[in-house]
């Protein structure tokens, strides 16, 4: 605070006396503590280890909502002005606390749980059991290499959405009809689609799509009969709802590339390809990659067209991990093993979401 | 009844005016020869015949005369109300509050039910709160109840699989005695007898609601003359007529590859496996195959061992079914696509579109059949029970016998209404929770129900009085052929009752997953595809519980 740089965003100078510091030490370990012994005392009449009768947990959060109040309050007693700012994040931070890192952290000591809704003893830790059968789980591990050919799919999309935004970006006729239209797609529910598409138009006796087949010449068309047939028709009808997303970032991408450049990439002689190839896809990169980056994350939760259109069939083809643990979890009420995959499942998005952007922003910006 | 069938009436005009006049007439005949005046001064009376009060209700609102409202429920609840007044005096559960769980389905269940227990609730000066839920968030909900302990409901409307998870944890009211006299629990169809709705020889349940599979199959393919001399020209000594054994079966589903469909013009295929799961629903239609095998006359367990949980669905018996869905897919028997249709698919999208020759299924089908505007199959549908198998797996001697066995498949037994244990620590609130479910489950009651809309089958053997219907307006051809595989399969001293067990819905989901490799070929043969699935019941059973489980099992079977 003495330090005049600090001094320049400071309204007020702030004289904060001895008293009302130790006030404020008082008022936030105060409610702290008495946040520890409202879990203790739950947790302990829980266990029947006192024979307290509580119906429910909700002391806890009264008591987590004082210490947050208690903790604001601090803030402004110990900081003054500094912790007049801090009350600004204070209240969003606590809130994803009390429900992203809580659950988190109860989560975890679920997945280590055997845990059948059915099971009349309960919830009991099993350790590392739920590993050992996951690491055995050919189910498991079919979904994840299906997610594997999932998300290699969304080179193929980026491809196409490309193209598409360069084809909105350029004059052509009817150029905004299509730009709503090529969006249509994205605003339907994935539910809706199963139904609409997978149920209806591939619908092998009467659907248009599976005449169409026929009179190619496809005798007996079968869009979900053979593993890959299955998996490639599902990927379709999940790009076909998410391509419209990557197109309208890249769109938007695009149109913020200032003209000039592209006049004068042609001024020096470049032609259609190496203007695309050389000024505007590497001047697209940084909206590229976000917009591969936030699909890669949509595709890993794919599941609704699979859990509507094939249940994961045939025999697994075009299982996703997320549709094999809403079996898991929802259909055979198996929570402990069902949150240790959607554990892992999370930790493998987040390291592989981590490499991703590393090499990315190596690839970028490189240290020479 | 379902509404379907009723909506099918209503637009069909199968009741003329005149027609439900005549109904009036008769009724108005019976109603005076027993005594009973009609209209409002009707006298509700709950005699065991109770023909003129029956006849009375079944008019209102009169079939063919628009769908029902909750003014007709609530008159329903009001005439029915005979054994409450024998029971309870006026205003006895003054100041009680009870919470009601069941399902809000095409708004019918609990929509009923409130107009129901109206009259009862004046009457008694109880109050019902209402917890309305989605089918598909049933099961969550009340696994979620029991696990966690937040029991918030007095009654619950459940389905008799769940009697395991609930009833074997001791958290369900025994039936008193009164009660069980109230609603005449000897009229039930025999497979809704003790054992079910029993736990530990004590009674549970009141039932209001009936679900077996029955067989149904294409007329027109049986009356088709040069299907007839085809599969004489093939060398068969058999007669071309609708097939009884799963052997027979088979042989027709063979025979017809190559075949056209003489109502569609389309390819002709025999019987519809759905091969493709349908969150556990999906294993009853390869139990349907496997029960006339599996089921023993002589011993009521056919699923799992009840001395030691150890799966039967890897015997000789099971493996023979998967065996057969695994030659009609080798013959080409099937439509394309077939590994990915579910039940839903092989009744809606292909039995009832003029695809196929045959399925099994719940009652849905054959009232959709003709009462369904997607329906073409409606004038060249026949019923029958499930059928049979040529020879029988005995467990206990380890040997097939031979010979035919009938063992129709009750899957998912239906609906019931429960009272929860926590009503017991208080005798007023207890006597009132079971005079809701004994209102709910009374026998006039229910043959309302069963007429009219209301979600639910004719479970009792006064619903299958076909005269009744017809003195209230039906087509007595119709309500025989609609009514009568299922009363034959809901009667029949071998019917195959499944087992009752916490989680009998994890062990279906997990042989679906099996059974879909198993049909995409992902193993070696029927016997390892039936291994597979003995494998993760095993596991399954192991975390339950398996000593648990066991006496579970025994208990849901009446040992």
């Amino acid at each position: 605070m003495s330090e005049p740089g600090d001094l320049l965003h400071v309204v007020t100078a702030d004289e904060i006396s001895d008293q009302r510091r130790a006030l404020g030490r008082v008022l936030v370990w105060g409610s702290f503590g008495l946040l520890v012994a409202t879990f203790a005392v739950l947790g302990l009449a829980q266990a029947d280890v006192i024979g307290l009768q509580l119906p429910n947990w909700r002391p806890a959060l009264y008591a987590f909502l004082f210490w947050g109040t208690c903790l604001g309050i601090s803030r402004v007693l110990l900081s003054g002005e500094q912790g007049k700012r801090s009350l600004f994040i204070l209240p969003a931070t606590l809130f994803v606390v009390a429900t992203v890192i809580f659950p988190l952290i109860f989560a975890l000591g679920i997945a280590f749980s055997n845990w059948n809704l059915s099971s009349l003893e309960g919830r009991s830790f099993n350790g590392l059991d739920n590993v050992r059968q996951m690491w055995s789980d050919p189910f498991y591990w079919n979904a994840l290499g299906n997610m594997v050919y999932y998300t290699l799919a969304i080179l193929v999309e980026y491809a196409i959405a490309f193209g598409l935004a360069l084809i909105l970006a350029s004059n052509i006729r009817g150029r905004r009809f299509f730009r709503v239209a090529f969006l249509l797609p994205l605003m339907l529910s994935p539910v809706a689609v199963s139904w609409m598409i997978g149920k209806s138009m591939m619908e092998v006796r009467f659907g248009p799509l599976a005449r169409l087949a026929r009179w190619l010449g496809w005798d007996r068309p079968s869009f979900f009969g053979d593993p890959e047939i299955a998996r490639a028709t599902i990927m379709m009808m999940d790009a076909w709802t998410y391509i419209p997303f990557m197109m309208i970032m890249i769109l938007a991408g695009l149109q913020a590339i200032p003209r000039e450049i592209q006049e004068a990439a042609r001024v020096d002689g470049a032609g259609g390809w190496r203007s695309f190839w050389e000024v505007t896809f590497p001047l697209m990169l940084p909206v590229s990659i976000t917009a591969i980056l936030i699909r890669v994350i949509f595709k890993l939760k794919l599941a609704d067209i699979i859990i509507n259109v094939t249940s994961g069939g045939p025999g697994g083809a075009t299982d996703s991990v997320t549709s094999f643990i809403f079996r898991e979890y929802r259909d055979r009420s198996n929570v402990g093993y069902g949150t240790l995959l959607a554990i892992v499942y999370l930790l493998l998005i987040v390291i592989a979401i981590t490499v991703f952007m590393k090499l990315v922003d190596r690839w970028m910006n490189p240290r020479y | 009844m379902k509404v379907e069938i009723y909506d099918y009436l209503r637009r069909r005009g199968a009741l003329k005016r005149r027609d439900v006049l005549k109904g009036m007439a008769g009724a108005g005949t019976l109603a005076a020869f027993s005594g009973v005046a009609s209209g409002i001064g009707v006298r509700p009376v709950w005699a065991a015949d109770n023909a003129g009060l029956r006849a009375e209700i079944l008019k209102i609102p009169g079939v063919g005369m628009g769908s029902p409202t909750d003014a007709d429920w609530q008159k329903v609840g009001g005439m029915t109300l005979g054994p409450t007044r024998e029971t309870v005096a006026e205003g006895e559960f003054s100041g009680v509050e009870l919470t009601f769980m069941g399902l809000n389905n095409q708004n019918l269940h609990n929509f009923l039910f409130r107009g129901f227990l109206k009259p009862w609730e004046a009457y008694t000066g109880a109050t019902i709160n209402w917890i309305d839920l989605a089918q598909a968030d049933y099961n969550a909900r009340l696994q979620q109840s029991i696990a966690t302990g937040t029991v918030d409901f007095d009654i619950i409307e459940m389905g008799a699989p769940f009697e395991g998870d609930v009833l074997g944890r001791g958290m369900a009211s025994e039936m008193p005695a009164w009660v069980a006299e109230l609603i005449d629990m000897d009229d039930y169809v025999g497979y809704l007898k003790a054992p079910v709705g029993t736990w530990d020889g004590k009674t549970y349940r009141i039932s209001i609601d009936g679900d077996c599979h029955t067989f149904a199959y294409r007329t027109d393919y049986y009356d088709n003359e040069e299907f007839a001399a085809a599969w004489k020209a093939a060398g068969n000594d058999s007669a071309w007529a609708p097939p009884t054994t799963w052997s027979e079966v088979n042989a027709h589903s063979k025979f017809l590859v190559g075949k056209t469909d003489p109502l569609t013009g389309l390819d002709a295929h025999g019987f519809l496996d759905p091969l493709k799961g349908w969150g556990g629903f999906g294993f009853y239609f390869l139990e349907d195959r496997a029960t006339g095998y599996a089921k023993h006359p002589d011993d009521p367990a056919w699923l799992f061992d009840p001395e030691t949980m150890k799966p039967r669905v890897n015997n000789p018996a099971f493996v023979r079914a998967i065996q057969e869905v695994m030659d009609l897919i080798d013959a080409g028997a099937y439509p394309a696509d077939q590994i990915n249709a579910d039940p839903g698919t092989t009744a809606f999208q292909q039995f009832l579109a003029g695809t196929g020759g045959a399925l099994t299924w719940w009652g849905d089908v054959g009232s959709n059949a003709r009462t369904s505007d997607t329906s073409v199959v409606g004038d060249v549908v026949g019923f029958d029970i499930i059928p049979a198998g040529d020879a029988v797996w005995n467990s206990r001697t380890g040997a097939w016998e031979e010979g035919v066995n009938e063992a129709p498949n009750m899957a998912y037994i239906g609906w019931g209404v429960y009272v929860m244990a926590t009503v017991d620590s208080d005798s007023k609130r207890q006597k009132a929770a079971w005079s809701a479910a004994a209102h709910l489950g009374g026998k006039d009651l229910s043959l309302w129900a069963s007429a009219y809309p209301s979600g639910f089958q004719p479970y009792r053997n006064s619903h299958f009085r076909y005269e009744e219907w017809e003195e209230a307006g039906y087509d007595r051809a119709f309500v025989e052929d609609y009514l009568g595989s299922n009363a034959d399969s809901y009667n029949h001293s071998n019917a195959a009752i499944e087992p009752r067990i916490p989680g009998i819905f994890q062990y279906y989901s997990v042989a679906e997953d099996e059974l879909a490799k198993g049909f995409a070929g992902q193993y070696g043969s029927a016997q390892e595809t039936a291994d597979a699935i003995a494998a993760a019941w095993e596991n399954i059973t192991d975390q339950i519980g398996r000593d648990n489980q066991i006496k579970l099992y025994k208990a849901s079977l009446g040992m």
